[in-house]
C-alpha cells in the first residue's frame, strides 16, 4: 500500500511538473486526475477511446498584446516612521549615469528603484533609498535610520492609497564594495521592505561615504 | 517509446527534488529546456501531439502555452486538426525539435511568406540585460513580404523577413510600435504600444496574412533577465561621517562656518546613536 501511494503521488509530482504549474501556480489542472492517495491501484494508463485526451494540462495563455504584456507596478508614494521623524514623498527612479541608483539630490526626497518590485508586487525587496545629507540641503530625515531598531514600524502609501506596514528586521552599516546588490535588489523571495542611505566613515577627499546603512523589513500582516 | 519512458523517470526525480526543497524551479535550472509554442496559423484550432502524445488540445490561433520544462533531447512535433484521432495525419510536420539543457525556445505554428502552414523553432535570448534596459524581439511570421518595424514613427528594424528575428536592446519603457512594409511607413499592423519591460525580453510576433488582412501582433515576455545597479551613492558631504577629516582640506569644502558646527553636532549626535546600538 505505502509503496503504491508513493508512485502515486510520484506520478502526480511529475505530472504538476510537466503541467507547468510549478512555474505557474494559479493553474490547478482540472483535466488530469489524481485518485486518492488511498484508493490503490492507480488507474492504468490505457489510451482512451477517441477522441483523445491530453495527459498534462499546459497553461495557455492569449498572446493578445493587451493581455500578456507586463503589467505596470503600483508605485510608493509617501514613506513615514513615526518613532524616527521620518515623513517623506518617494519619486520613482532609475539609473545615474554611472549604472548606480539615481537620487535626488534633495534628502528630504525618498526615491523607489522603479525597475523593482513595490509593495504591491507578489514577490521581491522594494527599495526605497535617500541621500543622508547634502552640502546644499544639510542632513535628511535617512540619517535616523542609523538609529532604528528591530520592530521599528515603517508605513509606506502606495498609489492607490493603501498603507503598508512593515517592522525593521536588521539594520547593518556595510561597507560599500562588500555590499551584495543582487540580493538587495532581488526581485524574488518573500515581499519585503529594504530602506538604504549611506553611513559610516566619509572619504573627505573622494567626498563620498565608505558604507551604506540598510534597513531590512518584513510586512506586517 | 524508449525516449517517453526516460522522459517519465526524469520528469519524476525532478518533481521529487521540486517536493523536498518545496520551491519552484528555477528558469535556469542546468538540466532542463524551457519550451513554449505559440499558434500564429489564423482560422485553424488544432491539436498538438510532443513524440506521438497529444500535448495540447484544441489550441486555438492567437494562444501562447507554456513554458513546459522538459528534459534536453529532441521532441518530435505534430499539429493535426483538432478533431484528429492521433497524429498520422498532420497539417504542420512532424518537425523534429533539438532542445538544449538551460536554452528557452518558442515553437511557433504560422504561416510562411506564401502563406502555407509551417513551424519554427525560435530560441529566445535569456542572458541578462544591463539595469534600466529591456531586449525587445521581433519575430516575422505572417504572410507577408519583407517589413520594417517603426518605433515610435521611425524605422528600428528593416527588411525583416518570414520566419526571422530581429533582436534590440532598449532603454526600458513603452514604444508605440507599428509594422509597414520594408521601406515605406505606411502600418500595416499597429500603432500599438508596446511595453519593453525593464529586464524583460518583450518577443513581438507580426503573424496572420496580408492578404486575408488578419495581420495582428502577439506577445510574449520572459523576465528574470534583470542586473542590478551597481550602488547607491546616497550622500555627499559627511554631516553625519563616523570619522572627523583629516587635516583641513576636506572641511574647507563646505566653505562656511555652519557647516563646520554641523559636523560636530552629527557626530556626536551619530556617536550617541552607535553607543546606543552596542
Amino acid at each position: 500500500m505505502r509503496a503504491t501511494a508513493g508512485t502515486v503521488t510520484a506520478l502526480a509530482v511529475a505530472l504538476a511538473l510537466l503541467t507547468g504549474c510549478s512555474t505557474a501556480p494559479s493553474t490547478a489542472s482540472s483535466t488530469v486526475y489524481v485518485p486518492p492517495t488511498d484508493s490503490a491501484p492507480a488507474p492504468a494508463p490505457t489510451t482512451a477511446v477517441p477522441p483523445p485526451v491530453a495527459k498534462v494540462d499546459v497553461p495557455t495563455v492569449s498572446s493578445a498584446l493587451d493581455q500578456n504584456q507586463v503589467p505596470p507596478t503600483l508605485a510608493p508614494q509617501l514613506i513615514r516612521v513615526d518613532s524616527l521623524g521620518i515623513d517623506m514623498a518617494i519619486e520613482p527612479v532609475g539609473l545615474d549615469a554611472d549604472g548606480a541608483m539615481g537620487l535626488p539630490k534633495n534628502p528630504t526626497l525618498a526615491a523607489w528603484y522603479r525597475f523593482g518590485p513595490s509593495p504591491a508586487s507578489a514577490a521581491g525587496a522594494t527599495v526605497i533609498a535617500a541621500h543622508v545629507d547634502s552640502l546644499v540641503y544639510d542632513i535628511g530625515p535617512f540619517a535616523q535610520l542609523a538609529s532604528a531598531s528591530a520592530g521599528t514600524e515603517i508605513v509606506v502609501t502606495t498609489e492607490d492609497g493603501q498603507d503598508r506596514r512593515y517592522a525593521v528586521e536588521s539594520v547593518q552599516t556595510v561597507t560599500k564594495q562588500d555590499v551584495p546588490w543582487d540580493s538587495i535588489f532581488d526581485r524574488s523571495g518573500p515581499g519585503r521592505l529594504t530602506l538604504v542611505t549611506c553611513g559610516g566613515e566619509f572619504d573627505y577627499d573622494a567626498r563620498t561615504y565608505l558604507s551604506n546603512v540598510i534597513v531590512s523589513a518584513n510586512p506586517i500582516s | 517509446m524508449h525516449k517517453s519512458l526516460k522522459i517519465g523517470m526524469t520528469a519524476s526525480a525532478l518533481g521529487a527534488l521540486v517536493a523536498l526543497g518545496g520551491i519552484a524551479p528555477a528558469q535556469a535550472d542546468g538540466h532542463v529546456a524551457q519550451l513554449s509554442v505559440l499558434h500564429g496559423v489564423p482560422g485553424l484550432t488544432v491539436d498538438v501531439y510532443v513524440n506521438g502524445e497529444l500535448t495540447l488540445d484544441d489550441f486555438t490561433p492567437g494562444d501562447l502555452a507554456g513554458p513546459l520544462e522538459l528534459p534536453a533531447g529532441t521532441y518530435t512535433v505534430a499539429i493535426t486538426a483538432s478533431d484528429a484521432a492521433d497524429a498520422s495525419a498532420p497539417a504542420i510536420g512532424p518537425v523534429d525539435l533539438p532542445l538544449e539543457a538551460g536554452k528557452n525556445y518558442t515553437a511557433a505554428a504560422h504561416l510562411d511568406a506564401d502563406g502555407k502552414p509551417t513551424a519554427t523553432l525560435f530560441t529566445n535570448d535569456i542572458s541578462q540585460v544591463a539595469a534600466g534596459e529591456g531586449r525587445l524581439t521581433v519575430r516575422h511570421v505572417a504572410a507577408a513580404p519583407a517589413v520594417d518595424v517603426l518605433a515610435n514613427g521611425a524605422a528600428a528594424i528593416t527588411a525583416l523577413e518570414n520566419p526571422n528575428e530581429s533582436v534590440l536592446t532598449l532603454p526600458a519603457g513603452t514604444i508605440s510600435a507599428a509594422v509597414a512594409a520594408t521601406g515605406t511607413t505606411d502600418p500595416v499592423i499597429g500603432p500599438a504600444d508596446v511595453n519593453v519591460a525593464e529586464g524583460t525580453n518583450t518577443i513581438v510576433y507580426a503573424w496572420g496574412s496580408l492578404t486575408d488582412t488578419n495581420l495582428a501582433l502577439a506577445v510574449q515576455t520572459i523576465d528574470g533577465l534583470n542586473s542590478s545597479p551597481d550602488g547607491i551613492p546616497a550622500g555627499e558631504a559627511g554631516l553625519v561621517a563616523t570619522n572627523q577629516a583629516n587635516g583641513s582640506t576636506g572641511l574647507l569644502i563646505g566653505g562656511f562656518a555652519v557647516l563646520m558646527g554641523l559636523v560636530a553636532a552629527a557626530v556626536v549626535g551619530l556617536r550617541r546613536a552607535a553607543a546606543a546600538q552596542r
